[in-house]
Order: C-alpha cells, then sequence, then structure tokens
C-alpha cells in the first residue's frame, strides 16, 4: 500500500470497507465457502488432527537448527549448480534481483505468485530497472493490471467483479472482454501463454525448501508455477529464511495438510519439487538457478516474542474464520499480509509501531488459533503486541492511562468493590436495553466501535456471599 | 550479506533461543530403498483396490480415466481421444521413458506423431523447434512414475526424453501407467522420493518433479471454477492391465 493511503488511519480504512456494499458481499460468500471447503476436507481426513500436530512439531524443530538446516539447503543448491545469495533487508533482496536481471539482459519477467516477493515490493524495483514484471497468477495478474495490492493471500482478487475485470481486459488489453469468468479466463490464458514464451527471467517465491535434497517446492493450481520455473533461461526464488523442512519426508506431512486448509482440496493442482537448474538431457528448465533468502525480520523473532508466527504456510485460513476480516477485507489492513497472522507478520517485518491500531483489530476470539494447520497461538501474540504497543509508550496517552487506571483498580479488591458499587449507579445514565452503547469524553473512544457490558445488578462477590446459607 | 554474516545471524538467535517445545522432524526411513521395494511388494498384492481408489479420487479432481488389457491397445484409446475433440497434434515423451513404441501405430490412427528426442537437443535452435511442437501440439502423451491413490495425483519426473511441456502446454495431458506405478498414500511417497535421493535410483536425472493432480485450474473470478487457465484443460489416466515393460 502506498504511504498516502497508510496515512489513512486504520479506522477510516475498515470504515471505508465496512460501507462497500460489493465488498461486504464478496468477502462474505469467499470466505464462508473457503470455511466449508477446509472443514469437509478435513471432516473426511481422519489423520489430519494428528499430522497438524507432527507438522507444528516439525517447524519447530526445525527452527532449533535452522543454522544447520540453512547450511545443508546452501549446500546442496550449490552443488547442483545453482547460486545463493543472502538478503538481510528487502532492499537487499531488489538488488540482488536487478542485478541478475542486468547481468542475464532480462527483459521481461514473469512471476508466480509468491508473497515473498510481494513483502519486498519486486515489481516497483524491476521496472525501475527496465525490466517489465508479469504476474501469471490469475488473481495476481488482474491485480497487476488494475495497479493494485492483493486482498486474499490465496485469493488475491476476491474483492473484484467479473464485470471489473471485464472492463479491466477491454481496457487494458484492448480485447473487447465479456463479463464471463470462462471467457476472461480464456483471455489470459492467451495473453500471458505468449508472455511465458518470451519471457528470460522467471521469478516465484517457494512454499518450502526441502534441505537435504536442495528443492525448493512451489505449489499452485494454475499450472503457472511450471510454467515459470520450465521456460524462462534464468530462474530466481525468493524465500524467507523460515520455509524450511528436513527432508522429504518431512515435506509429506506438510503437503498433507496445506491445501485442505487453503482450499479444501486433497492437494493443489501443481506441486513442483525443483533441484536447481536443468540437467544434462533435458528439453526444458533453467540454465541459471538463484535462491535468495530473506531475513527481513524473521531472524530476531527465532529468539522474540513472534518465534511461533514462523511456522506459517500462508495458507490464509485464518482470515476465512476471522470475525474482523471478513468484515473489512485485505486491503483495510493496509500491509502485504492481511488478517491475523498478517499483524504478526507486519509486526515482524516492519516494528510493532506499525500495529499500534492493528494489534487491537481482533476480538481474541481464538477462531484463528483453531483454524490454522500448524496450530499458532494468533491470540497470545496478539496480546503480547497490544503490550508492547503499550510499554513503548506507541500507543496514545488517553489510551495508556485508561489501562493505568484500571490495572490499579485490579490490584486492589476493596478499591475494586468501591468502584463497582459507583459504576452501578453510574451506568444507569448510559445503559440502553441491558448495553452501554455510547460514552462521553474520551471513554466514547471505547463505545465508538463496540459495547461496553454493565456492572451486574449483583456482583459474583455479593452472590457468593448471600447464597452462603444454600450451599450450606 | 555475505554467507558466513547471514548465518552467523542466524546462529546468534538460534543459540538464544531454546525453543518453545521439544520437537523432532520427522523420522525418515533409514533404508529408503529397501523400504520402498517392500511398499512395492505389498501393493503388488492388493493392486486392484489401489487402483479403484485411484480411479475414485482421479475422476474427484476431473481426471478421465480409461483402463486397456496391454500397451497395444492404448493408441486406439489416444485416438479416440482425439477424435473426440478434433485433435491432430500429438507430442509424446520418447518411446524408451514411455517403455513403449507408439509413434508409428498412433501415426497409422491419423495422428500426426512428434516423439521428443532422447538426447538433449544440439543447439538453442533446435531447442526452439521442440518447444514450438509442444506449444501448439493438441495432445501430450507422457508415462507416469507415480500415481497416488488418497489424492488421485499423477507424479512424473523430468529428464532426458521427458520434456516438462509434454504435460503442460497441450490442452489435453494424456497419460498412460500400469499397477507399477500405484501407491496409497503420500507418506509412501515421502519414503520413494527419499529412497530416489538416497540409496536408491530416481526414475530419470531431471531437474523437476512435478505432481499433478486433475487439470489447471483457478477459482480466482468471483470464485468461479474455470479449468485449463495454463496447464492443460483436460487430464487423461490410461490404466494397462499388463505391466508395461514387462
Amino acid at each position: 500500500m502506498s504511504d498516502a493511503e497508510l496515512a489513512t488511519p486504520f479506522r477510516q480504512r475498515a470504515g471505508g470497507a465496512m460501507k462497500d456494499a460489493f465488498l461486504q458481499e464478496a468477502l462474505t460468500i469467499a470466505t464462508t465457502k473457503f470455511i466449508g471447503l477446509r472443514r469437509e476436507a478435513f471432516a473426511s481426513f481422519p489423520e489430519g488432527e494428528a499430522l497438524r500436530d507432527r507438522a507444528r512439531a516439525i517447524k519447530e524443530a526445525t527452527l532449533q537448527h535452522l543454522d544447520r538446516h540453512l547450511e545443508t539447503l546452501i549446500d546442496n543448491v550449490e552443488r547442483l549448480g545453482g547460486h545463493v545469495h543472502f538478503a538481510a533487508t528487502p532492499a537487499e533482496a531488489r538488488a540482488i534481483i536487478v542485478d541478475i536481471a542486468r547481468r542475464t539482459g532480462a527483459r521481461i519477467a514473469v512471476k508466480s505468485k509468491s508473497m515473498a516477493t510481494e513483502e519486498i515490493h519486486l515489481n516497483e524495483a524491476l521496472e525501475a530497472a527496465g525490466v517489465t514484471p508479469v504476474e501469471t497468477d490469475l488473481g495476481e495478474y488482474i491485480i497487476q493490471l488494475a495497479h493494485e495490492r492483493p486482498s486474499h493471500i490465496i485469493a488475491p482478487a476476491i474483492h473484484k467483479t467479473k464485470g471489473q475485470v471485464a472492463e479491466l481486459f477491454t481496457r487494458e488489453l484492448k480485447r473487447p472482454a465479456e463479463p464471463d469468468p470462462e471467457a476472461l479466463t480464456r483471455i489470459a490464458r492467451a495473453e500471458l501463454r505468449e508472455k511465458f514464451l518470451q519471457a528470460d527471467l522467471g521469478i516465484t517465491g517457494a512454499n518450502f525448501a526441502v534441505a537435504d535434497t536442495g528443492t525448493v517446492v512451489l505449489v499452485t493450481n494454475e499450472g503457472n508455477g511450471r510454467m515459470v520455473t520450465s521456460l524462462p533461461r534464468v530462474h530466481v526464488a525468493v524465500m524467507g529464511v523460515e520455509k524450511m523442512v528436513p527432508s522429504f519426508t518431512d515435506l509429506m506431512v506438510f503437503l498433507a495438510i496445506l491445501a485442505k486448509s487453503a482450499t479444501g482440496q486433497k492437494l493443489s493442482v501443481y506441486t513442483s519439487l525443483v533441484r536447481g537448474p536443468r540437467r544434462a538431457g533435458e528439453l526444458e528448465g533453467p540454465e541459471e538457478f538463484h535462491l535468495v533468502l530473506l531475513d527481513g525480520g524473521r531472524i530476531a523473532q527465532i529468539a522474540g516474542p513472534l518465534r511461533e508466527a514462523l511456522s506459517c504456510l500462508r495458507c490464509g485460513a485464518c482470515l476465512n474464520v476471522c470475525p474482523v476480516y471478513r468484515q473489512i477485507g485485505g486491503h483495510a489492513y493496509g500491509y502485504t499480509y492481511p488478517g491475523p497472522i498478517g499483524i504478526l507478520l507486519t509486526a515482524m517485518l516492519e516494528g510493532a509501531s506499525a500495529v499500534k491500531d492493528l494489534a487491537h483489530a481482533s476480538s481474541l476470539c481464538g477462531a484463528c488459533a483453531d483454524a490454522c494447520p500448524v496450530r499458532i497461538d494468533i491470540p497470545r501474540m496478539l496480546i503480547e503486541l497490544r503490550r508492547e504497543v503499550d510499554e513503548e509508550k506507541i500507543a496514545p496517552w488517553t489510551e495508556r492511562l485508561a489501562f493505568a487506571l484500571l490495572a490499579m483498580l485490579f490490584r486492589r479488591p476493596r478499591l475494586y468493590r468501591l468502584a463497582a458499587k459507583i459504576g452501578r449507579v453510574v451506568q444507569r445514565l448510559f445503559t440502553r436495553d441491558g448495553r452501554i452503547r455510547a460514552l462521553p469524553l474520551v471513554f466514547g473512544e471505547w463505545t465508538r466501535t463496540r459495547d461496553l457490558p454493565p456492572v451486574a445488578p449483583r456482583t459474583f462477590q455479593e452472590r457468593w456471599a448471600a447464597d452462603k446459607d444454600l450451599r450450606a | 550479506m555475505t554467507r558466513a554474516e547471514f548465518l552467523e545471524r542466524i546462529r546468534e538467535r538460534v543459540r538464544m533461543s531454546p525453543g518453545r517445545f521439544d520437537a523432532s522432524p520427522a523420522a525418515r526411513p533409514r533404508h529408503p530403498a529397501a523400504d520402498a521395494e517392500i511398499i512395492r511388494r505389498e501393493l503388488a498384492e492388493r493392486w486392484p483396490q489401489t487402483l479403484e481408489a485411484f480411479r475414485r479420487e482421479f475422476e474427484s479432481v476431473a481426471g478421465v480415466f480409461h483402463r486397456t488389457a496391454t500397451i497395444d491397445m492404448v493408441p486406439a484409446v489416444v485416438a479416440e481421444i482425439a477424435r473426440e475433440r478434433g485433435a491432430r497434434e500429438l507430442v509424446s515423451w520418447h518411446a524408451a521413458a514411455l517403455g513403449a513404441d507408439l509413434g508409428a501405430p498412433l501415426g497409422a490412427l491419423g495422428l500426426d506423431v512428434h516423439q521428443m528426442p532422447a538426447a538433449e537437443p544440439s543447439d538453442g535452435a533446435e531447442r526452439q523447434r521442440l518447444r514450438a511442437i509442444a506449444g501448439r501440439a493438441d495432445l501430450g502423451l507422457t508415462g507416469v512414475d507415480l500415481a497416488i491413490a488418497e489424492t488421485g495425483t499423477l507424479v512424473l519426473v523430468s529428464g532426458a526424453g521427458r520434456p516438462r511441456s509434454t504435460s503442460l502446454l497441450p490442452p489435453c495431458h494424456v497419460a498412460v501407467f500400469d499397477r507399477t506405478a500405484l501407491l496409497e498414500s503420500l507418506r509412501q511417497v515421502g519414503v520413494f522420493l527419499e529412497a530416489w535421493h538416497g540409496d536408491g535410483r530416481p526414475p530419470a536425472g531431471g531437474a523437476a518433479i512435478n505432481f499433478i493432480t486433475g487439470p489447471s485450474r483457478t477459482a480466482d473470478i468471483e470464485l468461479t471454477l474455470t479449468r485449463g487457465v495454463h496447464g492443460p484443460k483436460e487430464v487423461h489416466a490410461i490404466f494397462v492391465e499388463q505391466p508395461i515393460r514387462g
């Protein structure tokens, strides 16, 4: 998202999204469908629950020796004739890739869907260097033509209607297009097929990298991942350091749950395991293979409060079940990664100050942790982030003062009981139909977006004392 | 940043964190080639059940399943698929990779057959020419290295005479396999992958292994399922009862 858009407060971005009737309908339909598909997939897969635990344990075990596994991966990729690059920051990653593009004389780069390259804003850098980047995932292609950013990790264009896509194709591709998904897909196939055959450079992310065989694993449904890794002269894969798995045995555990969590498929249509450049005797495959390992804030979290988020598979399951995401969609979050996990990843990549509002964009209901295939405890880390935002004095002083007063009250039982008595009297002024819906002054900040439950007519303590006889 | 600096950064953080809980990666087979052999032998006895499970899953991902008694009967099935679609041009893996030379019989049935060479093309122009054939062909004919019943998936290893494009560029992919390719589960596939890269031998020496689970698909426009966006719109699997390589 542009700085100008980010300058709009989160609350305003979210408010705008909630007033967008089409977006609201699209979000409800998409997320509800994904939830149903995921549920069905796991319902007919009894070993699923055990595999989720297994997958989580593998991620944790891999992190505990990440240095060793990465060394093995690097050695293997180099042994296979590939090149490995190391990027501490998005800027370094961009410079590495632009340099590869320049050195190989690339003019067109085809890209398969990759959150890592979104994260480092690669397309702008390529364009500036005179290389035309072409997104080839249909959703990403639509987004690129519209100069927007993805709104869902696995369905980037769910916020667009077929009518809008048809207009976009007619205008940008100079091809009259009917608002029919089948016809629109045919147009995209023809346009992109040409690009695949012309491109010099293929750029992908990596869903996984298998250390002990030097394998990069790409999962797609459309087949663009296969095109991008087979047809251009040069293949560059960009991956966050956390995408490691030690062996093929481990990989199969993840493949068994990834697509089920994302789209409810048993497997995505294409899973491609690629090991370096093409070998002797092969007709296709790149002459050059480059792997760009990306830190971007991940490495610090190996020993940081967001460590668990390094297990994320980017399946999008937590977005679909999140009551906040379902209301506001991906764009309102303002950064590359939306949804509950997106808040954590944004804090990881951009620092806690980037999420001072986002950290509160959660009801902490725990649906995300339930849906997560590797059981990441997202709510726990959101609470951590809220504390950090508070302690680092990133939150406004009124908010910090209010919480400091509450904390004082909670530590003093007599004062607390007294406050409850006072509150019970004062709240009469504000209570309507059993809820406090609006408060005056700075307290109004709280009730602007949520109700406040009133103090009960009898507190638990009072009932406990009163019912003593009954218990006896 | 250099490799040493980058790894040192990670090492430092790994040392600082004891980890959240005791955990180990998956237990790997110690002798994967032997384990793979055991799996094959066990499956040899119950292949009809495995095949039935494969067919069910393959059809549920919109694959089209065919069955013939011998490899000699495959060309007739392929010709019928071609006839129904008005297709003429066919690109095929090399006979050695398919396990049988179907070029002549397919040609006799009226198809324009391009068999991919077993050796690497001599120069860039030849490479372009072969790729252009795959790009314009109506049908792509390949073998199958593994067929996974759990998911209805075909696994194809790239290599000499087995271009990646044969199963990717034509709008219709036809794959021929027999009982020796059948596996029940993804877990078993893991054992085979370990064997191919460990103490066993891979089916071919290419750099890519592709898992194909039905035709190419997308739902990126209003969640409407559409097939054949980049890869094939149709995938056919022809099961040959009599093992292809005798």
